[in-house]
C-alpha cells in the first residue's frame, strides 16, 4: 500500500523538479530575444586602443581583416578601437564559455594590402597558421568576394560588417559562411530614395568614382528614386576616376546643370576633395553621400563647407531618439577617447558614430551569436545566426535566413550648425557642422528582395 | 547644353561660360603640374637622371606645408617647406644619387624607385594614413564671378604665381652666372669642369634647386587637394608624363605638355568623360611611337 | 663547366628535397613556395630584358596580367578547356601583347623605354577597370573551374590541391626557366647581349635591330604570360590590383637587382629572398615598402652585383684558400 503521505511527498518532489526545470526553461526561451545588455559592459577605463593586450592560448580567434599597409592603411587603423573594445569589453567579463569552457577573445590582424590576391593569401594564412575561428571584415566587395569565398572553402563564418554590394550574397556568390551585418547597395538607395520622396528637391546629378562600386551605387540610386518619387529628375551622370586629381572641371559641369543635389558614393580621399572643391567653387546644395564623414576634414573645412551634407547610414546620432544602452556607450567610449594618444586622438575616434557605431554594434552581435552558439564551431553558428532577432544598438537587426543580410532601420542625417548637442557637457561637433536632423527609414521600408535563386533555399532541406 | 532660363540674355552663350571656365581650370591644373615636373625636367636635362623619387618630395612637401601651417600659416608653409625638401634633395644627391651616377641610368632609376618607397613609409610613419586638410589663407578664399558661374580665387593664385615662378626661372637661366654655368654645363660638364668650376657642387646645388621645385609644388597643391600617402602616385604619374612627353630635359617642353594635359583632361571631362582616365596616357603613347624623344626633346 | 658525378649526385638530392617539400612544410609554406616559383618565373622573363638586353621595362606587368586574364577568361567561358590549353593561351596572350607593343618600344631605348612601358602598363591597368563587361572590374575574375591535369589520357590529377599544384607549377616553372637559359646560350643570346653592350654594331652586323628586339620581347612576353596564368590558376583568381598593377613590374624589378643583375640565376635568387621577407615582413610589421626601399637603396649602393655578387665575391676570397 502506498500512502497518501508519501505520493504527496512525491507529487511535492515533482512539482520541486518541475519547477526548476521551468526556471531554466524559462529565461532560456527569453534569452531567445537576443538583445544588447549595457549593464553587462565592463569598467572600460584601462581601455587604451594603443596598448592591446592580446590573450593567447586556448583563445576565441577572431582574424581581424582590414588594410593595414599602403596607401589605404588608415582602413585598418580606424576599425582597430572598434574590435578590440568589444574583445576587452568580453574579457573583462571573463569572455564566452564556447565548447564548454571559458575561453577569452584574441584579435588577430590580417593584411589585405586592398589587393584580393593578399587579402586571399593572408586570409590562408590566418586559417592555416593561426587556426582563427572567425573573420571579421573587410572594406571593398572585391576583397570581401575572396574572403567570402576563403570562408566557404575553409568552412570558417565571416561577418563581413564593411562591404555593401549587393552581388555579394546573390544567387551566384551566395554561401552558407558568410553573414552581411552591414545594409547592401539596395537597402542603402532605398533609404535614400524614400528620404527624397517625401523631399521637395527634384534635380538630382550622380557623381561616382568609375568602377563597379560607383557605377553599382549609381545606377541603383537611379533606379530606386525612379521607384519613390517618379517626378525627380536625373540631370547628369558622371563617373570620376579613382584618386581623381582635379574635381574642378566636374565641378563646372555639375554647375552647369543645376542640380538640386549632388549624389556621390565616394570614399575618401575623393570624397573629401569633391565636397572641398565644391564648396570652394561655391556649389552650395546639399551632398548626400555615404563617405563623405571624415570628422577632421569637416572640423578643417569649417561651419559653412560642411553644411548640407546628406548622409545614409545604418547607425546615425542626432535628434532621432536614442536607446538609454546607446547614449551610456556612447558616453563611455567619448570619456576613453579624450585620453587616448595619437592616433586614435583624432576627432573621427571621439563618437562611435556612422561606420564606428555601426561596426561595433555588429561586432557585439557577432560575440552574442557565438556566446548563445556556446561554440565557434561553424554549423553552431549559422544556426544561430540564420534568421536571429537582435536588439541591437539602433533597433531591431534580423539576419535573413535565406540570403544572410541583415535587415535593420536606417538612417538619413542632415548637418546643420550649430549641432544640437546629443551629449550634455560633451559637444558632438564643434567648430564644423554635425549631423543634427536625422530620418529614421524603418526596416520594413527598405528591406531588398530576396535573391531568386535563394527563396527557396532552406526549403528544399 | 541647355541654359538656365534666368540666365539668357547674358551677355555670352551659357556654352561658351561653360567652356571658357573649363579652359581656365585646365590651365591652373596644367601651371601646377608644370610645377611638380619643372624641376624632375630640369634635373634631367643637366644632369641625365630622371628623379622617380621627386614624386615622393613632392608628396613630402604637402606633408610640411600641413605641419607648418597648422603652427604658423600659409605663406610661412610656402617659404619654409620647399627650403627643407630642398636640402633634404641636396643630400640625397650628394650621398646616394652621386655615388651610383657612373653605373648609368638603370641603377640610378631603381635607387630613386627605393628613396621614394622610404619616403612613403616615413611619411606614413610621422602623420599616418588619414586624409589631412590644409586651408588656403584667408585672403585666398572665395571666388570672383565669371558670369553665373564662379571661380575661385585660390586658382587664379596658383596662375599668377606659377607665371611669377616661370619668369624667375627664365631670368635665372639667362641673367645668372648660376643660370650660365648651369647652361655651359648642359652642353659640355667637361669643359665646364676644366674651366676651374666644381661642376659636383654645382650638380648638387642644382639638384636642389630641383627638388624646390618640387617643394613649391606640394605646398600649392596642398589646399586644392588633400594630404594623404597616395598623392605622390595620384599626381605623380602625370608629372612624369608631362616631362616625356615635353621631351626630356626641355622646360619648355614641360610648360607645353602641362598645359596640354590640363586642357585635354578637362575638355575630356566636360565632352568625352568616359574616356577622359585614358587621354594622358594614350596621348604619351602615341607621341613617343611617333617621335621618341617627346615634342621638344632631342635626346632620349 | 664539366658535370661531373658530384654534381649529379647533389642534383639528385636537391629534386628528392624539393619533392619531399610539401610534406614536411604544410600547405602555408607549400603555396608560399609556388608564389616564390612564379615570381622567379616572372622575374627571370624580366631579366630577359634587363640583364641581357639592358633594357628597363617598368611595365612587366602587362604580359603578367595579360596573360592571366586570357587563362582566367577561358576557363571563365570554356570550362572544358584543358589546363594545359589554358596555360598555353595565357603564355600566348602575353607573348601577343608583345608583338602588338613592340613596334612602339623598339624605337626607344633607356629612360623613354621605361616610361613608355610605364605608360602601357597604365593603359591596360585602367583598361581592366573600365571594360567591366569583359574583366569584371576591380573584383576580377574569379571561381573559374580548374580542370584537371590530364596525362595522356592515363591519370587525372586535380590541381587544386595545394601539393600537385606545387608539384605542377614546379615543372612549368622548371621547363620556362630551362628554356630561357637554353635561349641565353644560343647564338640569339649573344645577339642579345650585343643589343645591350652596342646596339649599333648589332645593326652592322647584319641583324636586324628593331626585329631582333621584338623577338627578345615576344619571348619575354610569352614566360612573363605563363607566370601570369600560372598565377591565375594558383589564385583561382584575377584582378587588376593583383596581377595588372605596375606595383608588380616593380616587384619583378626589385627581384632581379636584389638577386643579381647580369646574371641568369639573379632573378631566382631574387624571388626567393623576397618571397621569403615578405612572408617575414607581414608578420612582424606593416612597413613592407620600408623594407623593400631600403634593401634597393643598399644594394646598388654597396653590392650592385646582388647576393648572386655578394656570393662570387665571397667564394673569391674564401674560396681559393
Amino acid at each position: 500500500m502506498v500512502s497518501s503521505k508519501k505520493i504527496r511527498y512525491c507529487l511535492s518532489v515533482a512539482m520541486f523538479i518541475s519547477l526548476f526545470l521551468l526556471a531554466g526553461i524559462v529565461p532560456a526561451a527569453m534569452s531567445a530575444n537576443a538583445s544588447f545588455n549595457i549593464d553587462k559592459m565592463s569598467d572600460m577605463s584601462d581601455f587604451d586602443p594603443n596598448a592591446v593586450q592580446q590573450p593567447t592560448g586556448d583563445t576565441i580567434k577572431i582574424g581581424y581583416m582590414a588594410i593595414l599597409s599602403g596607401p589605404g592603411a588608415s582602413n585598418g587603423e580606424l576599425f582597430w578601437p572598434v574590435i578590440n573594445w568589444v574583445a576587452h569589453d568580453i574579457n573583462k567579463r571573463g569572455g564566452i564559455v564556447v565548447d564548454g569552457k571559458k575561453k577569452l577573445i584574441q584579435i588577430i590582424k590580417g593584411d589585405t594590402q586592398s589587393k584580393p590576391a593578399a587579402a586571399k593569401q593572408e586570409a590562408e594564412r590566418l586559417i592555416l597558421e593561426e587556426k582563427v575561428h572567425m573573420f571579421w571584415g573587410t572594406s571593398g566587395s572585391h576583397i570581401a568576394k575572396v574572403l567570402s569565398d576563403v570562408a566557404a572553402k575553409y568552412k570558417v563564418p565571416f561577418m563581413n560588417c564593411l562591404a555593401l554590394s549587393d552581388e555579394l550574397m546573390n544567387e551566384k556568390n551566395f554561401n552558407r559562411y558568410t553573414f552581411q551585418t552591414i545594409s547592401n547597395t539596395t537597402q542603402w538607395n532605398m533609404a535614400l530614395a524614400q528620404y527624397y520622396a517625401d523631399r521637395p528637391e527634384k534635380n538630382f546629378y550622380i557623381l561616382c568614382q568609375d568602377y563597379l562600386y560607383g557605377h553599382s551605387m549609381g545606377t541603383a540610386f537611379a533606379k530606386w528614386l525612379a521607384v519613390y518619387k517618379p517626378d525627380a529628375k536625373i540631370v547628369g551622370e558622371d563617373y570620376h576616376e579613382l584618386f581623381l586629381k582635379d574635381f574642378a572641371p566636374f565641378l563646372t559641369k555639375i554647375m552647369a546643370a543645376r542640380p538640386d543635389v549632388l549624389y556621390t558614393a565616394d570614399w575618401s580621399p575623393d570624397g573629401n576633395n569633391l565636397l572641398r572643391t565644391a564648396r570652394n567653387m561655391g556649389f552650395s546644395q546639399p551632398i548626400a553621400n555615404i563617405y563623405i564623414t571624415d570628422t577632421d576634414t569637416q572640423k578643417a573645412l569649417g561651419v559653412e563647407a560642411t553644411k548640407n551634407l546628406v548622409v545614409c547610414y545604418p547607425f546615425i546620432i542626432g535628434d532621432n531618439p536614442q536607446t538609454p544602452a546607446q547614449k551610456k556607450l556612447m558616453t563611455e567610449w567619448h570619456k576613453r577617447w579624450l585620453t587616448w594618444k595619437a592616433p586614435f586622438n583624432k576627432l573621427i575616434y571621439s563618437w562611435p558614430d556612422v561606420t564606428i557605431g555601426q561596426t561595433l554594434a555588429d561586432t557585439y552581435w557577432m560575440f552574442d551569436i557565438i556566446e548563445r552558439a556556446a561554440s565557434t564551431d561553424a554549423e553552431k553558428i549559422i544556426s544561430v545566426w540564420e534568421g536571429d532577432e537582435y536588439e541591437g544598438l539602433t533597433g531591431m537587426h534580423k539576419m535573413r535566413a535565406e540570403d544572410h543580410q541583415a535587415i535593420f532601420p536606417m538612417f538619413v542625417g542632415a548637418t546643420g550648425y550649430p549641432t544640437k548637442e546629443v551629449y550634455p557637457g560633451a559637444p558632438y561637433a564643434d567648430g564644423f557642422s554635425g549631423i543634427n536632423k536625422v530620418t529614421t527609414i524603418p526596416a520594413e521600408k527598405c528591406t531588398p528582395p530576396i535573391p531568386e535563386g535563394l527563396k527557396d533555399r532552406l526549403k528544399n532541406k | 547644353m541647355k541654359i538656365p532660363p534666368s540666365d539668357r540674355g547674358t551677355i555670352m552663350e551659357g556654352t561658351a561660360f561653360i567652356l571658357l571656365t573649363q579652359g581656365i581650370h585646365g590651365i591652373s591644373y596644367g601651371l601646377v603640374l608644370f610645377l611638380a615636373a619643372s624641376g624632375l625636367s630640369m634635373i634631367f636635362g643637366l644632369m641625365d637622371i630622371l628623379n622617380l623619387s621627386h614624386a615622393y618630395l613632392f608628396m613630402l612637401a604637402a606633408y610640411f606645408a600641413f605641419s607648418i601651417a597648422q603652427v604658423t600659416n600659409f605663406w610661412v608653409a610656402l617659404l619654409l617647406a620647399p627650403l627643407a625638401i630642398a636640402c633634404i634633395g641636396m643630400l640625397l644627391e650628394r650621398y646616394l644619387i652621386k655615388p651610383v651616377h657612373p653605373f648609368g641610368h638603370t641603377p640610378e632609376l631603381v635607387l630613386t624607385l627605393g628613396i621614394g618607397m622610404v619616403l612613403l613609409e616615413v611619411v606614413k610613419s610621422i602623420w599616418g594614413t588619414t586624409m589631412l586638410t590644409v586651408m588656403p589663407p584667408e585672403s585666398l578664399q572665395g571666388f570672383i564671378p565669371i558670369g553665373y558661374l564662379k571661380y575661385p580665387v585660390y586658382r587664379i593664385f596658383i596662375i599668377v604665381f606659377t607665371i611669377i615662378i616661370l619668369c624667375g626661372l627664365h631670368q635665372l637661366f639667362r641673367r645668372t652666372r648660376f643660370g650660365t654655368i648651369v647652361r655651359a654645363a648642359t652642353v659640355n660638364s667637361d669643359m665646364v669642369s676644366a674651366l676651374g668650376i666644381n661642376v659636383p657642387r654645382i650638380y648638387t646645388l642644382f639638384f636642389g634647386f630641383g627638388t624646390w621645385l618640387a617643394g613649391l609644388a606640394g605646398v600649392v597643391v596642398a589646399p586644392l587637394l588633400s594630404v594623404h600617402p597616395g598623392l605622390a602616385d595620384q599626381v605623380g604619374l602625370d608629372a612624369f608624363v608631362v616631362v616625356v612627353l615635353g621631351g626630356l630635359g626641355s622646360l619648355w617642353g614641360a610648360f607645353v605638355a602641362s598645359i596640354l594635359i590640363g586642357l585635354l583632361n578637362t575638355y575630356g571631362i566636360q565632352l568625352i568623360p568616359t574616356v577622359a582616365p585614358l587621354i594622358t596616357f594614350s596621348l604619351m603613347v602615341l607621341v613617343l611611337t611617333v617621335k621618341p624623344t617627346g615634342l621638344f626633346g632631342d635626346r632620349q | 663547366m664539366k658535370i661531373t658525378k658530384g654534381h649529379f649526385i647533389i642534383g639528385l638530392l636537391l629534386l628528392a628535397a624539393l619533392a619531399a617539400y610539401p610534406f614536411f612544410s604544410g600547405v602555408v609554406y607549400t603555396n608560399l613556395f609556388v608564389r616564390f616559383l612564379i615570381f622567379a618565373l616572372f622575374g627571370a622573363s624580366l631579366n630577359l630584358l634587363l640583364s641581357y638586353t639592358g633594357l628597363l621595362n617598368f611595365g612587366h606587368a602587362m604580359f603578367f596580367g595579360v596573360g592571366g586574364y586570357a587563362t582566367a577568361l577561358l576557363l571563365e567561358h570554356m570550362p572544358n578547356a584543358g589546363l594545359l590549353t589554358a596555360l598555353f593561351v595565357g603564355a600566348s596572350a602575353g607573348a601577343l601583347l608583345a608583338l602588338i607593343v613592340s613596334p612602339m618600344l623598339v624605337r626607344v631605348r633607356d629612360t623613354a623605354f621605361a616610361l613608355m612601358t610605364l605608360a602601357l602598363n597604365q593603359l591596360l591597368f585602367i583598361a581592366c577597370l573600365k571594360l567591366r563587361g569583359i574583366t569584371y572590374g576591380e573584383d576580377g575574375v574569379g571561381g573559374f573551374s580548374i580542370p584537371p591535369l590530364n596525362l595522356f589520357g592515363l591519370v587525372s590529377v586535380d590541381i587544386t590541391h595545394p601539393y600537385n599544384f606545387f608539384y605542377f607549377s614546379l615543372c612549368i616553372v622548371g621547363l620556362g626557366l630551362f628554356l630561357m637559359w637554353y635561349t641565353t646560350r644560343t647564338p640569339f643570346g649573344s645577339i642579345m647581349i650585343g643589343i645591350r653592350d652596342n646596339p649599333n654594331r648589332v645593326n652592322y652586323l647584319g641583324f636586324n635591330l628593331p626585329f631582333s628586339k621584338t623577338v627578345i620581347f615576344t619571348i619575354s612576353g610569352f614566360f612573363a604570360g605563363s607566370a601570369g596564368a600560372l598565377f591565375a590558376l594558383f589564385q583561382n583568381l584575377v584582378s587588376p590590383d593583383a596581377v595588372m598593377h605596375i606595383q608588380n613590374s616593380f616587384t619583378a624589378i626589385i627581384m632581379v637587382f636584389v638577386g643579381g643583375i647580369g646574371t641568369f640565376i639573379g632573378p631566382i635568387v631574387g624571388a626567393a629572398i623576397m618571397t621569403g621577407l615578405e612572408n617575414l615582413a607581414v608578420r612582424y610589421t606593416e612597413k613592407i615598402f620600408l623594407f623593400n626601399g631600403l634593401l634597393l637603396i643598399m644594394v646598388v649602393m654597396f653590392f650592385r652585383g646582388g647576393f648572386v655578387g655578394l656570393y662570387n665575391l665571397a667564394k673569391a676570397k674564401w674560396g681559393s684558400k
